[in-house]
């Protein structure tokens, strides 16, 4: 093999390797996380695919609220200072585009992931 | 005559990876905003264009509407309309008597008996306006019904008016909807066109393509559970949908949700959910909202009866979840079913 060739293989294998790696960073699995906003801000992101339990206590427009991931890949709204209680009695959230929604104290959990093949979740 | 092409291949092959390194870094990123108002929450996903400030304006557009239609703001077309009942008729912007219109016309699909702007006594009587919910006397209901009805209304292009003084009416059940239409307009105007934009407004979403148009994977949210039921596909689109897990209430084990059915007064009950696909066309936001409605209060033999006319206004097709959970589809789609469950 000429020297000439061996510079071309380098630079293919180089420039394979670089998409490559182009591609696994640009469509990676961030894996399962909770993005919990309050008035539009995310205030705290919680990694769902931990298997340690979690109590968030967070601040919401109204007042306190309180947030737990139970380890197994599911949030919930625990207590909440609003009148309604719909967040609390929402079905806990743990698949990409769940949501739990606290309007009185403006507070949303969005599941955010891959993996679900879905664009939109009608709901 | 392999010493000179060697080099270009070599370049050729950099080049190309270099190209690609670059075009999936540069392809841009979606920008979500969250918002609150009606009650709910709006979530403008955009990606391409100058997202920030079409989401900003989205935002505004909504709230425009939210202006025109509330049925608590006092500067309200709705609460002017309202305050005057049993006084004669109030003028109104053509926008307001349009939907307004609109709206009436989705009832006259099944004559009121499963959508009615003009229920809102009713839904007032269950404590859904102030949250103080309580389960009323069957007497209550019945003497609130026999005025709870649009046949109150007399619309014109320029003026509404609602004969009996204890009427009421309440754009809710369209206002989301119709959001969704004002800012599916304003979208068509925008330059540079985003790639594409999702609209969440309370449970309607709009699905809007700017370049070339894409198809939709929709999921279709487990009533009952955790994650989705399954999927269909559509192009660009309006999504309505109405569930009984959204805003309800319990009392001695019912759960009585916020969608009253216009024929008994009472929570509906036939369905756990149903999601409406509206084509895009003026209006169809709005028709969707309302048609998602009309089919949340139907049993399954009036929502097939009813369908060529809920087509007919725009629908293209509609997935029911009923109070037993069973799944159906009416219209030219295919839902497919989520096989891990």
């Amino acid at each position: 093999m000429k020297r000439s060739d061996r510079i071309t293989v380098v630079v293919i294998l180089t420039a394979m390797a670089l998409v490559a790696v182009s591609w696994i960073v640009m469509h990676r699995t961030r894996g399962t996380v909770a993005v919990v906003q309050v008035d539009g801000q995310v205030i705290a992101t919680v990694d769902l695919m931990s298997r340690e339990p979690q109590t968030l206590h967070i601040t919401g427009v109204l007042g306190p609220l309180v947030i737990a991931a139970d380890g197994k890949g599911s949030i919930r709204v625990t207590e909440s200072t609003c009148t309604d209680h719909i967040c609390v009695h929402t079905v806990p959230a743990r698949s990409p585009g769940d949501q739990i929604i606290c309007v009185p104290n403006r507070m949303v959990i969005t599941i955010e992931g891959t993996g679900t093949g879905i664009d939109v979740l009608a709901q | 005559m392999r010493k000179a092409i060697a080099p270009i291949v070599a370049l050729i092959v950099v080049g190309a990876g270099l190209a690609t390194f670059f075009a999936l870094r540069a392809s841009p990123e979606p920008v979500t905003s969250t918002y609150f108002l009606m009650d709910t929450v709006l979530t403008v996903t955009t990606t391409g264009g100058d997202a920030a400030t079409i989401n900003e304006h989205l935002h505004a557009l909504a709230s425009g509407v939210d202006s025109m239609t509330s049925y608590y703001k006092s500067e309200s077309e709705t609460v002017r309309v309202n305050t005057a009942a049993g006084r004669g008729p109030v003028s109104v912007s053509p926008e307001y008597a349009a939907l307004l219109k609109a709206a009436v016309a989705v009832e006259t699909i099944d004559h009121g008996k499963t959508f009615d702007i003009a229920i809102s006594p009713i839904s007032s009587l269950w404590g859904f306006s102030t949250k103080d919910f309580r389960v009323p006397a069957a007497k209550e209901i019945s003497d609130t019904l026999a005025y709870s009805h649009s046949d109150q209304l007399t619309i014109s292009d320029t003026t509404v008016q609602i004969r009996d003084s204890r009427a009421r009416i309440d754009l809710g059940g369209v206002a989301k909807g119709y959001s969704l239409d004002v800012m599916e307009e304003y979208l068509h105007t925008v330059k540079p066109q985003p790639r594409q934009v999702i609209v969440d407004f309370g449970g309607n979403l709009l699905l809007y393509s700017g370049g070339k148009k894409r198809d939709w994977k929709i999921g279709i949210r487990d009533p009952r559970g955790q994650g989705i039921i399954g999927y269909v596909r559509s192009g660009d689109a309006f999504v309505a949908t109405s569930g009984d897990y959204e805003r309800y209430f319990e009392r001695d084990g019912t759960r009585y949700c916020h969608i009253i059915d216009p024929s008994t007064g009472y929570p509906g009950t036939l369905n756990q959910s149903v999601t409406v696909i509206t084509d895009i066309e003026p209006m169809h936001g709005a028709i969707g909202d309302a048609l998602g409605k009309v089919f949340f209060c139907s049993t399954a033999e009036t929502q097939r009866s009813l369908f060529p006319a809920a087509q007919n206004q725009g629908a293209v097709g509609i997935v029911i979840v009923d109070a037993a959970g069973t799944r159906s589809t009416l219209g030219p789609i295919t839902f497919v079913p989520t096989t891990a469950q």
